[in-house]
Order: C-alpha cells, then sequence, then structure tokens
C-alpha cells in the first residue's frame, strides 16, 4: 500500500469516526429539544442549543468526504434510532410494540431513500467520468 | 396543533438541508446565516410539536418527512430521478407515519 492510499484511508476513517460522532450529537440534539418543553426549560435548551451546533458542524465536516446520500443516511438513522430509544429512558415515555414496529418502517424508509438516492445520483454521474 | 407545528417544522428543515448545501462547508456567510436561522425556527416548531408527540415519534417523523420532501423537491425542480427504489422508500415513510396515527401511537 502506498503512503498515499494509507493517508486517503485514514481520512475516510476519520471523517466515518466524525460521522457517528454527529449521529450521536444528532441524539442528544432530539432529546434535548423535547426535554426543553417549547424552550422553557433553560438548561435543556441550552444543551439544545449546543447539540445543534455540534451535529451541523460534525455533519458537515464529515460530508467533505462522505458521500452526501450516504452520510445523511447514517446521521438520520442513528439520530432517530438512538430518540427513540432514549426516549423512554429521559421522559417516561413508553415505546409500544405497535410505535415500534411503525418507527422501524419510517426510519428503514428514510434511510433506504437516502441511500437509493446515493445510489442513483452515481448512476447518473458515471458517464461523465473518464 | 402538534401536526401543524410539526409540518412547518419540516419544512424549515428542508430549507436547513438546501442552505446547508449551498454554504459549501460553511464557507459562504449568506447561506451559512440562512441555515442556522431556518434551523433556529425549525428547531422551536419541533419542541412545541414534542410538547404533544414522544420525542423518538415526533423526531422520527420529522426527519423522514423532511428526507422525503428533499427528494421530491430535487425530482420536481433539479431534474434529479425518481426510480422505484426512491418511490419505495417514500412509500414506506408514509405507510410508517399513516400506521403510527392509526395504531393511535400518536
Amino acid at each position: 500500500m502506498s503512503s498515499e492510499t494509507a493517508t486517503a484511508h485514514s481520512d475516510r476513517a476519520r471523517a466515518w469516526l466524525v460521522l457517528l460522532l454527529a449521529g450521536a450529537f444528532e441524539v442528544g440534539y432530539a432529546l434535548a429539544v423535547g426535554g426543553s418543553q417549547g424552550f422553557t426549560v433553560l438548561s435543556w435548551s441550552l444543551v439544545a442549543v449546543v447539540f445543534f451546533l455540534l451535529t451541523l458542524f460534525a455533519l458537515s465536516l464529515a460530508l467533505r468526504t462522505i458521500d452526501v446520500g450516504i452520510g445523511y443516511a447514517v446521521w438520520a438513522g442513528i439520530g432517530a434510532v438512538g430518540a427513540a430509544l432514549l426516549g423512554p429512558v429521559f421522559f417516561g415515555e413508553t415505546l409500544t410494540p405497535a410505535k415500534a414496529l411503525w418507527l422501524t418502517v419510517i426510519i428503514a424508509g428514510v434511510v433506504w431513500l437516502k441511500l437509493s438516492d446515493s445510489l442513483e445520483r452515481r448512476q447518473t454521474e458515471r458517464p461523465a467520468r473518464p | 396543533m402538534h401536526w401543524f407545528y410539526l409540518g412547518i417544522a419540516v419544512v424549515f428543515e428542508i430549507a436547513v438541508a438546501i442552505a446547508a448545501g449551498k454554504a459549501q462547508g460553511f464557507t459562504r456567510p449568506a447561506w451559512t446565516a440562512a441555515t442556522l436561522v431556518s434551523g433556529g425556527i425549525a428547531t422551536y416548531l419541533l419542541s412545541l410539536a414534542l410538547l404533544t408527540f414522544d420525542v423518538g415519534v415526533g423526531y422520527a417523523i420529522w426527519t423522514s418527512v423532511a428526507g422525503v420532501g428533499i427528494v421530491v423537491l430535487g425530482a420536481l425542480f433539479f431534474g434529479q430521478r425518481l426510480g422505484w427504489r426512491k418511490l419505495l422508500g417514500i412509500v414506506a415513510v408514509i405507510v410508517g407515519v399513516v400506521g403510527l396515527q392509526l395504531s393511535g401511537a400518536v
């Protein structure tokens, strides 16, 4: 492996790490926005603003290297699954089997949609490449 | 009222995605500002919707319907293909939202 490919590999690994971090920030954002009670609770509101900036920054950083469709799919997937699983932990909500089922359908749908978007873009772009 | 708040929050989240794309890694100040302002409005309206929705439920509907909106706008105005794969994803999101509603979970 040449040193150039090694650098490209470590760049990709770092971008994926930043993307996973962005997903974690997005979970924190969702929980904090819920906990802010319409931005009437100061502590949760401040946490929400911080996570909002962190998730935007980390996602944009990751998308410099990772394809936007794939990156968005992973980020949104982590955010939605994390919020669904941790909402009951923080706010005494219940995740009934029916809710879990339909949430799975929705989240799988949007992840699939973004991956398809990425795939179809690359198929369209391919002839233009040397 | 919570569906109304969530709907408007979706519109602003779509604006965030468009503005963030144009901001090119937040190097363009005007589009960066548009991203932050739209994001602020979307976040506030989401917080109002989440007064009624469970966090996990409201958040998933918000982000997914916005994702559908972005793809549909791309097909309508930016000439992107809307093939069977994307349509399948869109149908799944709609079925999931309707299913949540019919099961009485929201």
